[in-house]
Protein backbone atom coordinates (compact mmCIF):
# COMPACT_ATOMS: atom_id res chain seq x y z
CA UNK A 1 0.00 0.00 0.00
CA UNK A 2 1.22 3.47 -0.76
CA UNK A 3 1.66 5.92 2.05
CA UNK A 4 -0.48 9.03 2.06
CA UNK A 5 0.81 12.20 3.62
CA UNK A 6 -1.69 14.53 5.20
CA UNK A 7 -1.75 17.15 7.90
CA UNK A 8 -3.51 17.11 11.24
CA UNK A 9 -4.64 20.23 13.07
CA UNK A 10 -4.83 20.15 16.85
CA UNK A 11 -7.18 22.34 18.88
CA UNK A 12 -7.47 23.14 22.54
CA UNK A 13 -10.81 21.42 23.11
CA UNK A 14 -13.36 19.08 21.58
CA UNK A 15 -15.69 22.08 21.25
CA UNK A 16 -13.05 23.91 19.21
CA UNK A 17 -12.73 20.88 16.94
CA UNK A 18 -16.48 20.95 16.42
CA UNK A 19 -16.38 24.65 15.49
CA UNK A 20 -13.58 23.98 13.00
CA UNK A 21 -15.44 20.97 11.62
CA UNK A 22 -18.54 23.06 10.96
CA UNK A 23 -16.54 25.80 9.22
CA UNK A 24 -14.77 23.28 6.97
CA UNK A 25 -18.01 21.45 6.21
CA UNK A 26 -19.75 24.72 5.25
CA UNK A 27 -16.85 25.68 3.00
CA UNK A 28 -16.66 22.30 1.34
CA UNK A 29 -13.07 21.56 2.30
CA UNK A 30 -12.45 17.81 2.53
CA UNK A 31 -11.52 16.89 6.09
CA UNK A 32 -11.83 14.07 8.51
CA UNK A 33 -12.27 14.07 12.23
CA UNK A 34 -9.88 11.47 13.67
CA UNK A 35 -8.42 10.61 17.08
CA UNK A 36 -5.22 12.50 17.85
CA UNK A 37 -2.41 10.20 16.65
CA UNK A 38 -0.71 8.39 19.51
CA UNK A 39 2.71 9.84 18.80
CA UNK A 40 1.34 13.36 19.27
CA UNK A 41 -0.59 12.89 22.47
CA UNK A 42 -1.70 10.22 24.88
CA UNK A 43 -4.96 12.07 25.47
CA UNK A 44 -8.14 10.63 24.12
CA UNK A 45 -8.58 13.71 21.99
CA UNK A 46 -9.81 14.30 18.48
CA UNK A 47 -8.29 16.42 15.75
CA UNK A 48 -8.91 17.31 12.13
CA UNK A 49 -7.09 15.80 9.21
CA UNK A 50 -6.85 17.60 5.89
CA UNK A 51 -5.06 16.97 2.63
CA UNK A 52 -1.68 18.63 2.28
CA UNK A 53 -2.87 20.89 -0.53
CA UNK A 54 -5.77 22.17 1.59
CA UNK A 55 -3.68 23.06 4.64
CA UNK A 56 -3.11 26.69 3.75
CA UNK A 57 -6.74 27.43 2.85
CA UNK A 58 -7.88 25.58 5.95
CA UNK A 59 -5.70 27.71 8.18
CA UNK A 60 -6.87 30.89 6.48
CA UNK A 61 -10.53 29.99 6.79
CA UNK A 62 -10.20 29.10 10.46
CA UNK A 63 -8.35 32.29 11.34
CA UNK A 64 -10.45 34.42 13.66
CA UNK A 65 -13.00 31.65 14.14
CA UNK A 66 -11.11 29.10 16.13
CA UNK A 67 -7.55 28.82 17.35
CA UNK A 68 -5.39 26.09 15.84
CA UNK A 69 -2.88 24.89 18.46
CA UNK A 70 -0.52 23.18 16.04
CA UNK A 71 -0.31 21.31 12.76
CA UNK A 72 1.57 18.10 12.16
CA UNK A 73 2.52 15.86 9.32
CA UNK A 74 0.72 12.56 9.27
CA UNK A 75 1.66 9.54 7.25
CA UNK A 76 -0.91 6.83 6.83
CA UNK A 77 -1.24 3.78 4.68
CA UNK B 1 -34.67 -36.58 -3.25
CA UNK B 2 -34.45 -32.89 -2.45
CA UNK B 3 -37.25 -31.24 -0.57
CA UNK B 4 -38.58 -28.18 -2.44
CA UNK B 5 -39.83 -24.91 -0.99
CA UNK B 6 -41.71 -22.58 -3.30
CA UNK B 7 -41.01 -19.16 -1.82
CA UNK B 8 -41.93 -17.23 -4.96
CA UNK B 9 -44.07 -14.21 -4.25
CA UNK B 10 -43.44 -14.37 -0.51
CA UNK B 11 -42.34 -11.24 1.33
CA UNK B 12 -39.17 -11.11 3.40
CA UNK B 13 -38.53 -12.69 5.89
CA UNK B 14 -40.94 -15.53 4.97
CA UNK B 15 -38.51 -17.27 2.57
CA UNK B 16 -35.80 -17.21 5.24
CA UNK B 17 -38.13 -18.55 7.92
CA UNK B 18 -39.32 -21.39 5.68
CA UNK B 19 -35.76 -22.26 4.68
CA UNK B 20 -34.52 -22.26 8.24
CA UNK B 21 -37.36 -24.48 9.34
CA UNK B 22 -36.85 -26.92 6.48
CA UNK B 23 -33.11 -27.14 7.13
CA UNK B 24 -33.83 -28.46 10.61
CA UNK B 25 -35.18 -31.68 9.11
CA UNK B 26 -33.69 -31.77 5.60
CA UNK B 27 -30.13 -32.11 4.38
CA UNK B 28 -30.97 -31.48 0.77
CA UNK B 29 -33.20 -28.58 -0.14
CA UNK B 30 -34.32 -26.59 -3.15
CA UNK B 31 -35.71 -23.09 -2.60
CA UNK B 32 -37.44 -21.23 -5.41
CA UNK B 33 -37.38 -17.43 -5.08
CA UNK B 34 -38.19 -14.53 -7.36
CA UNK B 35 -36.89 -11.65 -5.29
CA UNK B 36 -33.30 -10.43 -4.97
CA UNK B 37 -33.46 -9.73 -1.24
CA UNK B 38 -35.04 -13.13 -0.57
CA UNK B 39 -32.39 -14.84 -2.70
CA UNK B 40 -29.49 -13.17 -0.94
CA UNK B 41 -30.95 -13.71 2.53
CA UNK B 42 -31.68 -17.38 1.93
CA UNK B 43 -28.18 -17.94 0.52
CA UNK B 44 -26.59 -16.15 3.43
CA UNK B 45 -28.61 -18.09 5.99
CA UNK B 46 -27.60 -21.41 4.44
CA UNK B 47 -23.94 -20.41 4.09
CA UNK B 48 -23.79 -19.21 7.67
CA UNK B 49 -25.33 -22.47 8.83
CA UNK B 50 -22.49 -24.32 7.13
CA UNK B 51 -24.38 -25.60 4.10
CA UNK B 52 -23.13 -25.66 0.53
CA UNK B 53 -25.18 -23.38 -1.70
CA UNK B 54 -25.61 -23.50 -5.46
CA UNK B 55 -27.91 -21.34 -7.54
CA UNK B 56 -29.46 -21.51 -10.94
CA UNK B 57 -31.20 -18.57 -12.59
CA UNK B 58 -34.27 -18.99 -14.75
CA UNK B 59 -35.49 -15.59 -15.88
CA UNK B 60 -36.44 -13.59 -12.80
CA UNK B 61 -36.55 -16.75 -10.71
CA UNK B 62 -33.72 -18.41 -8.87
CA UNK B 63 -33.47 -22.03 -7.84
CA UNK B 64 -31.26 -22.34 -4.79
CA UNK B 65 -29.90 -25.79 -3.98
CA UNK B 66 -28.78 -26.21 -0.39
CA UNK B 67 -26.77 -29.25 0.70
CA UNK B 68 -25.45 -30.34 4.00
CA UNK B 69 -21.80 -31.30 3.81
CA UNK B 70 -20.31 -30.70 7.18
CA UNK B 71 -22.82 -29.81 9.82
CA UNK B 72 -20.29 -29.54 12.59
CA UNK B 73 -18.47 -26.43 11.41
CA UNK B 74 -21.25 -24.16 12.61
CA UNK B 75 -21.65 -22.98 16.17
CA UNK B 76 -18.36 -24.47 17.24
CA UNK B 77 -17.10 -21.00 17.95
CA UNK B 78 -19.68 -20.39 20.62
CA UNK B 79 -18.52 -23.48 22.45
CA UNK B 80 -14.79 -23.02 22.15
CA UNK B 81 -14.84 -19.23 22.51
CA UNK B 82 -12.69 -18.99 19.40
CA UNK B 83 -15.37 -18.01 16.94
CA UNK B 84 -15.58 -14.78 15.00
CA UNK B 85 -15.27 -11.40 16.66
CA UNK B 86 -18.45 -9.41 16.15
CA UNK B 87 -18.78 -5.68 16.70
CA UNK B 88 -22.35 -4.57 17.32
CA UNK B 89 -23.21 -0.94 16.64
CA UNK B 90 -26.67 -0.12 17.89
CA UNK B 91 -26.62 3.62 17.36
CA UNK B 92 -24.99 6.29 15.22
CA UNK B 93 -23.51 7.75 18.38
CA UNK B 94 -21.11 6.17 20.86
CA UNK B 95 -22.39 6.14 24.40
CA UNK B 96 -25.47 7.83 25.77
CA UNK B 97 -26.03 11.28 27.13
CA UNK B 98 -24.73 13.75 24.61
CA UNK B 99 -25.35 13.05 20.94
CA UNK B 100 -22.91 15.61 19.53
CA UNK B 101 -20.12 14.13 21.61
CA UNK B 102 -21.37 10.62 20.77
CA UNK B 103 -21.06 11.43 17.07
CA UNK B 104 -17.47 12.56 17.53
CA UNK B 105 -16.65 9.41 19.48
CA UNK B 106 -18.22 7.15 16.85
CA UNK B 107 -16.18 8.77 14.05
CA UNK B 108 -13.10 8.40 16.16
CA UNK B 109 -13.84 4.78 17.05
CA UNK B 110 -14.49 3.64 13.48
CA UNK B 111 -11.40 5.40 12.17
CA UNK B 112 -9.31 3.73 14.85
CA UNK B 113 -10.61 0.31 13.81
CA UNK B 114 -9.19 0.85 10.33
CA UNK B 115 -5.80 1.73 11.78
CA UNK B 116 -5.62 -0.95 14.45
CA UNK B 117 -4.03 -4.32 13.87
CA UNK B 118 -7.01 -6.38 14.97
CA UNK B 119 -10.19 -6.09 12.98
CA UNK B 120 -13.54 -7.70 13.69
CA UNK B 121 -14.83 -10.48 11.45
CA UNK B 122 -18.30 -9.01 11.31
CA UNK B 123 -19.93 -5.70 12.16
CA UNK B 124 -23.65 -5.53 12.77
CA UNK B 125 -25.40 -2.18 12.44
CA UNK B 126 -28.90 -1.70 13.72
CA UNK B 127 -31.31 0.99 14.88
CA UNK B 128 -29.72 4.39 14.07
CA UNK B 129 -26.41 2.52 13.59
CA UNK B 130 -27.47 1.81 9.99
CA UNK B 131 -27.21 5.54 9.24
CA UNK B 132 -23.42 5.15 9.43
CA UNK B 133 -23.44 3.00 6.28
CA UNK B 134 -25.62 5.08 3.98
CA UNK B 135 -24.75 7.69 1.35
CA UNK B 136 -23.56 10.94 2.90
CA UNK B 137 -22.31 9.29 6.11
CA UNK B 138 -19.08 10.82 7.34
CA UNK B 139 -17.66 7.44 8.24
CA UNK B 140 -18.37 5.79 4.91
CA UNK B 141 -14.69 5.76 3.95
CA UNK B 142 -13.78 4.01 7.19
CA UNK B 143 -16.51 1.40 6.77
CA UNK B 144 -15.40 0.89 3.15
CA UNK B 145 -11.81 0.31 4.28
CA UNK B 146 -13.05 -2.25 6.78
CA UNK B 147 -15.21 -3.96 4.15
CA UNK B 148 -12.28 -4.01 1.72
CA UNK B 149 -10.15 -5.56 4.43
CA UNK B 150 -12.64 -8.41 4.65
CA UNK B 151 -14.93 -7.29 7.46
CA UNK B 152 -18.45 -8.51 6.85
CA UNK B 153 -20.83 -5.59 7.45
CA UNK B 154 -24.48 -6.41 8.10
CA UNK B 155 -27.04 -3.60 8.12
CA UNK B 156 -30.44 -4.33 9.64
CA UNK B 157 -33.03 -4.29 6.84
CA UNK B 158 -35.93 -3.44 9.13
CA UNK B 159 -34.00 -0.40 10.35
CA UNK B 160 -33.08 0.78 6.83
CA UNK B 161 -36.71 0.37 5.88
CA UNK B 162 -37.90 2.32 8.94
CA UNK B 163 -35.64 5.27 8.07
CA UNK B 164 -36.44 4.88 4.31
CA UNK B 165 -32.71 4.41 3.67
CA UNK B 166 -32.62 1.00 2.00
CA UNK B 167 -31.80 2.47 -1.41
CA UNK B 168 -29.03 4.56 0.12
CA UNK B 169 -27.01 1.77 1.69
CA UNK B 170 -23.48 2.38 0.42
CA UNK B 171 -21.47 -0.28 2.22
CA UNK B 172 -22.32 -3.71 3.61
CA UNK B 173 -25.31 -5.90 2.94
CA UNK B 174 -28.97 -5.61 3.90
CA UNK B 175 -29.50 -8.19 6.57
CA UNK B 176 -32.33 -9.58 8.66
CA UNK B 177 -32.90 -10.57 12.26
CA UNK B 178 -32.15 -14.23 11.51
CA UNK B 179 -28.67 -13.44 10.28
CA UNK B 180 -28.15 -10.91 13.02
CA UNK B 181 -29.21 -13.18 15.86
CA UNK B 182 -27.37 -16.19 14.42
CA UNK B 183 -24.19 -14.17 13.91
CA UNK B 184 -24.37 -12.95 17.49
CA UNK B 185 -25.02 -16.42 18.89
CA UNK B 186 -22.23 -17.92 16.76
CA UNK B 187 -19.71 -15.28 17.79
CA UNK B 188 -16.67 -16.10 19.85
CA UNK B 189 -16.65 -12.58 21.19
CA UNK B 190 -19.10 -9.69 20.88
CA UNK B 191 -18.08 -6.08 21.28
CA UNK B 192 -21.13 -3.90 21.80
CA UNK B 193 -20.70 -0.21 21.13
Amino acid sequence: MSRVFRRVLLFESVSAVLVAEKVLKDRGIPYKLIPVPKHLSSDCGVCIRVNVEDLRSTEEILTGKVKVLSTHELSET
Amino acid sequence: MAYTIDARGLACPQPVILTKKALETNDDLIVLVDDTAARENVKRLATNMGFVVEEEHQGSETRIRINKVSACTHAQGAITGQGPVVVVIASDTMGRGEDVLGGVLMKSFLHTLTQAGAMPDTMILFNTGVKLAVKGSEVLDDLESLANAGVNILACGTCLNYFSLKENLAVGVVSNMYDISQTMLGAGRIVQI
